[in-house]
């Protein structure tokens, strides 16, 4: 009788770590839509984007509307970042998210700085505004020591398709559809596509995810959130 | 406090976007500076004309150039270059991936000369802005202080220097070396993240025609580190070890199982 119960016993313990183990073996990696596409088009956009003509040297004279402006000197301030459309607020009703965006720099150990609250979306203010040519980023807390979860605690659960809202500090707004999703090991983040501030406007959510260290009180891996601009069709016109 | 003349910053034209326009064709960038007062000219490269009408505190470009070696001639603008001597000739060495700065300028008493000064284009860390001040004015040594502390100091004619510094707007000024109560420029400027700003000190103090014109190189950011957004582990997944771990434990029990209940028959 003995032998039979641990006999029970063990194949309980053998079912039940069995089915654990499949659930997660099965759970399939957390990726979502096509991250590699995205991650290509932002890598491969050049700075073709100049201020002045430029033209090559072979053959006389350049063409007059080639010629640079030497004669028109703005003001030095006219170099200053130009604030224009900063987002403000941001909304995802598939997650139930709406919350202010404010913008934010780099911190003092070189990284992105964010909010030190689970109320507000941080977005990178030396890159693009979402819209705007290159990756524009979002980043806010998937949980903070403290306060608990954060406002993209469920990021990982955004599927492609989805749309996000995006208000601006002119009072517009814009909506992004997304396209992509990937956990990337922090060791291994795609920073400079992530962060390029050229090509196809992409608007990029970031969070923490992936293993925890209680030591170190940090994860190991970075959840993103790709998107991209909802063309809106101009109603005016028919409107006439 | 004798305050000389206070120059208007001027002439930002020549935004000069990063590297990667051109890294990959070995060629160079060209920013062209007029700091000749009182002199409307023609400049050629490699005999071929290429800024015509070109005016004192006029800065153009960037304009993009194979690698090499060029020969540069300016010609006063109502000059005949094929049968009058060029007002200012000299040459200039491109590498690839570089941006270069060719300058018309005084020196230090007042002969003009031609010069040539490559510029930093290196990459810049995330948060931070360059400033590039070059002395090309008929001037005796310059300090030049943001917010009123020196970034450089005993710049004499025809040298410069370039400074990485947070991001951010500052009171920049340029007073004569060791003299900050001899100011010959005093203004806000912002130095915006990821861009060199340079600054060139032009003309003649004495009789007035000094003045600051710029340029920028644009693009030069580099990524941040990384983005920190967690430190509750409310939201950690169990490692892919983990599972593989759980699952060899199963296959273990189960197996035990089975044994044990051969041998209890």
């Amino acid at each position: 009788m003995k032998h039979m119960r641990i006999a029970f016993g063990l194949a309980a313990v053998g079912l039940g770590l069995g089915a654990v183990a499949m659930v997660g073996l099965l759970a399939g990696p957390d990726e979502a839509g096509d991250a590699r596409a995205v991650e290509a088009v932002l890598a491969s956009t050049s700075t073709t984007s100049t201020t002045a003509p430029t033209s090559s040297l072979s053959g006389g004279l350049i063409a007059d509307d080639a010629r640079w402006i030497a004669n028109e000197r703005p003001l030095l301030a006219d170099l200053s970042p130009n604030p224009g459309r900063a987002p403000t607020a941001l909304r995802i009703d598939a997650l139930g998210i709406e919350a202010p965006v404010g913008a934010y720099g780099v911190d003092r150990l070189g990284r992105m700085d964010v909010p030190d609250n689970v109320t507000e979306v941080g977005w990178y203010k030396y890159g693009p505004a979402p819209g705007e040519p290159g990756s524009a980023v979002l980043a806010a807390h998937v949980d903070l020591a403290g306060p608990g979860r954060g406002l993209f605690f469920d990021l990982d659960e955004l599927q492609p398709g989805e749309l996000v809202v995006v208000s601006y500090s002119d009072a517009t707004e814009q909506q992004f559809r997304v396209v992509a999703r990937s956990t990337y090991l922090k060791t291994e983040l795609p920073l400079d596509t992530i962060f390029s501030r050229s090509g196809s406007p992409v608007l990029t959510l970031v969070t923490c995810g992936g293993g925890f260290s209680r030591s170190a009180r940090s994860y190991d891996s970075n959840v993103v959130v790709y998107a991209e601009p909802v063309e809106t069709t101009d109603t005016t016109a028919a409107a006439s | 406090m004798r305050k000389l003349s206070l120059a208007v910053m001027t002439a930002v034209l020549a935004m000069v976007p990063a590297l990667g326009a051109f890294a990959q064709t070995n060629e160079g960038e060209v920013i062209v500076v007029h700091g000749v007062p009182d002199l409307l000219v023609d400049v050629y490269v490699n005999g071929d004309l290429t800024l015509e009408d070109f005016a004192y505190g006029d800065v153009a470009g960037p304009l993009a150039l194979p690698e090499g070696s060029y020969a540069l001639a300016v010609y006063a603008a109502d000059a005949d270059p094929n049968a009058d001597a060029p007002a200012l000739e000299g040459s200039a060495d491109l590498p690839a991936g570089a941006v270069a700065t060719i300058a018309a300028y005084l020196q230090e008493g007042g002969t003009p000369t031609l010069g040539v000064f490559v510029e930093n284009n290196a990459t810049i860390e995330a948060g931070s802005a360059r400033v590039t001040a070059r002395h090309l004015a008929d001037f005796s040594a310059v300090d030049v202080l943001a917010n009123d502390g020196a970034v450089f100091e005993g710049v004499t004619n025809g040298q410069g220097g370039d400074a990485d510094v947070p991001a951010d707007t500052y009171n920049i000024k340029i007073t004569a070396a060791g003299d900050s109560g001899t100011v010959a420029f005093d203004a806000d400027v912002a130095l915006a993240e990821g861009t060199n700003t340079i600054a060139y000190a032009v003309g003649s103090v004495a009789d007035g025609s000094f003045q600051v014109v710029t340029a920028a190189i644009t693009g030069l950011a580099d990524a941040p580190a990384g983005v920190p957004t967690g430190t509750a582990g409310l939201a950690a997944t169990i490692s892919p070890v983990v599972w593989a771990i759980l699952a060899v434990l199963s296959v273990t029990a189960l197996s035990g199982s089975v044994a044990v209940a051969r041998n209890s028959r």
